[in-house]
């Protein structure tokens, strides 16, 4: 304990006691005409990261403490600033894809359907069914993948260890499946503009299914581990409440405002890709504490079972990327053939495709929330500006609301339900 | 004003037919939460203590190697043709072009007919791929027009110096000391 007071000996005492009190007892005796200084007295400022385990990255939170009471929190954010939307301006198109599969780390697939969405909406191309059920498929894997990253590490936050191991074993089989069909266990850059770069090799479907068998009843497992938890129940039942109307006011998305009860879900509320063939359903909460925040995801991650089930049902034949000569790279197989083959694919390699002059902004439904990019094209094969609004960054601002009043010990259950990633957060 | 606004809103974007409400959970403390510290507690021991059946998943690294699916990217390949022994690359620089890291470096010369080193009439003089700067996205196996580059399964890669992460042209057409082992398809 710092400042110029005797430290008490337990930091309960000092919510127990008033302020008054406190200032009472300090050595350096005040009246009540200075109260602004008093509480500044009282205040502890303390750093929370960059490097700790609990902040998931490096997130570093300015806490003004009063004893064990959160009083002002400031995220101070910047450490893994890595300047990808700048580098896009300098690469082409399609070598743009894996550079912005590196911002949030964990939702890589994401990443890379919202910019080939968006080139594709500039390019007004049409991808083919298979090519948009592909993509379903890794996608709400790829929910899948980083809602378990999210459950073990926040369970682990609040002293649950073997939630770590269990979700990062069953986090692991899921990449052994994203690495049999894209060749990389993360960033993958199986998605190219105009569909998906490779089909779906044999044995796949087999992998898959017997993954998909066998997950839902995992969940129930990790469920019935925290849910009847007594000291996970009370770490996390009615702590974090932000208003509904202060979220949207904050323009926080994804789960953390469907636990607040807003049913905002962009799978359904603009169906993108084939979202609109499946049957599925959005969890939303009803207090919209740690708790819902916890269970929104836990149920989301029951809903992405049936939409890569349904998906993998009704999967349709045919080709997994589009025949536009002039933005797809040609079939290998024609290179050694063909002669008009071989310039497409020397002039796509090498400057690019061009993308006709305009604006767009496409958002899709990451695990963290709304995922949008924002891509302004010259008419040339780079992009002129690319811009993403990441779901991280704008939900960080809803932790000053969710953590001011409580004990610190909240702050870290309130930002492990946060979920920032702060890959996304940096860019 | 904003309140009043959301308040009076109805959701026409989705119906109440798409959302499910999550369950509340059992409220803490209370006699059922006495019960909940001993007798959950004990269920989950139970959960943990059943997995024990199931054996590690884990495998001893070092001396177990991880086996990898075919379409794995690991450090890239150089090729030649097996009948003549000549270089498939013809420095046409496809790779360099389409690398997003900008790690290869190709400078390509002549061939001399009386020594040819790749089956073209140019060859690579210098190959170069830094591998502390790689990402392993595979456009360079995707560019190369020839298959004469591709990505091999080999993963590990780890150095003591940065200089010794550039590989040379030789070090990649050499064949690897140690073979990946190779997931069959389905497995």
């Amino acid at each position: 304990m710092s400042g110029g007071r005797s430290a008490p000996a337990h930091g309960a005492d000092v919510i127990a006691r008033t302020s008054a009190e406190v200032v009472g007892t300090s050595p350096v005796e005040r009246t009540g005409a200075d109260e602004a200084f008093e509480i500044e007295q009282e205040l502890m400022t303390i750093n929370l990261g960059p490097h700790h385990p609990a902040t998931h990255g490096v997130l570093r939170l300015l806490v003004a403490l009063e004893g064990e009471v959160v009083r002002d929190l400031k995220p101070i954010i910047g450490y893994v600033h890595t300047g990808i939307e700048k580098n896009c301006e300098e690469k082409s198109y399609w070598k743009a894809i894996p550079f912005v599969e590196r911002m949030d780390y964990l939702s890589y697939f994401f990443n890379a359907q919202a910019f080939c969405g968006c080139v594709e909406k500039l390019l007004e191309l049409d991808i083919p069914p298979r090519a948009k059920y592909l993509r379903v498929i890794h996608l709400e894997l790829n929910r899948l993948h980083s809602h378990l990253v999210w459950l073990g590490t926040s369970a682990l936050d609040l002293g649950a260890m073997s939630m770590f191991f269990y979700c990062f074993r069953d986090r692991d089989r899921i990449l052994d499946i994203f690495e049999m069909s894209t060749g990389q266990r993360m960033h993958t850059r199986y998605f190219q503009v105009g569909g998906v770069i490779q089909d779906i090799p044999l044995g796949f479907e087999r992998k898959l299914r017997a993954f998909l068998k066998e997950f839902p009843s995992r969940v129930d497992q990790y469920e019935a581990l925290l849910t009847n938890n007594e000291i996970f129940l009370h770490r996390t039942k009615d702590i974090g409440i932000v208003p509904r109307e202060r979220l949207l006011e904050l323009g926080v998305t994804g789960p953390l405002l469907r636990a607040a009860g807003e049913p905002w879900d962009l799978r359904k509320v603009s169906p993108y890709l084939a979202y609109g063939d499946f049957d599925f359903k959005i969890p939303i909460g009803t207090v919209g504490d740690g708790w819902d925040r916890f269970i929104v995801r836990i149920q989301e991650m029951r809903e992405s079972v049936k939409i890569i089930e349904q998906a993998l049902d009704g999967l349709p034949e045919g080709p997994w990327i589009a025949d536009d000569r002039k933005v797809v790279l040609p079939p290998r197989h024609e290179l050694g053939t063909s002669m008009e083959s071989l310039i497409h694919h020397f002039k796509l390699v090498t400057e690019g495709f061009r993308v006709p002059p305009g604006e767009v902004y496409y958002p899709i439904e990451a695990p963290r929330g709304e995922l949008g990019c924002f891509i302004v094209a010259d008419g040339s094969a780079k992009p002129a500006r690319v811009h993403f609004r990441e779901p991280s960054f704008v939900n960080l601002q809803a932790l000053r609301d969710m953590c001011v009043g409580d004990y610190v010990a909240d702050l870290i259950m309130n930002l492990a339900m946060l979920d920032p990633v702060l890959g996304g957060i940096d860019r | 004003m904003a309140k009043a606004d959301t308040e009076t809103r109805q959701f026409p974007y989705l119906p109440d037919s798409d959302v499910v409400a999550v369950q509340r959970g059992p409220e803490p403390g209370g006699i059922k939460g006495a019960y909940r510290v001993f007798g959950e507690t004990l269920r989950g021991l139970k959960t943990t203590m059943a997995r024990m059946i199931e054996g590690p998943v884990t495998i001893q690294y070092p001396e177990e190697k991880t086996a990898v699916y075919p379409r794995f990217r690991g450090r890239h390949k150089l090729h030649r043709f097996e009948d003549t022994g000549l270089e498939k690359c013809v420095g046409c620089s496809l790779c360099a072009a389409a690398c997003p890291a900008d790690c290869i470096r190709v400078v390509a010369a002549e061939n001399d007919p009386a020594n040819r080193v790749s089956a073209g009439e140019r060859y690579a003089a210098v190959y170069e791929i830094n591998l502390s700067r790689c990402i392993f996205c595979g456009y360079c196996e995707v560019a190369c027009p020839f298959d004469a580059i591709t990505m091999g399964h080999d993963y590990e890669m780890a150095d003591y110096n940065r200089g010794d992460l550039i590989f040379t042209k030789e070090m990649l057409l050499a064949e690897p000391i140690e073979r990946t082992p190779l997931r069959v398809e389905g497995e």
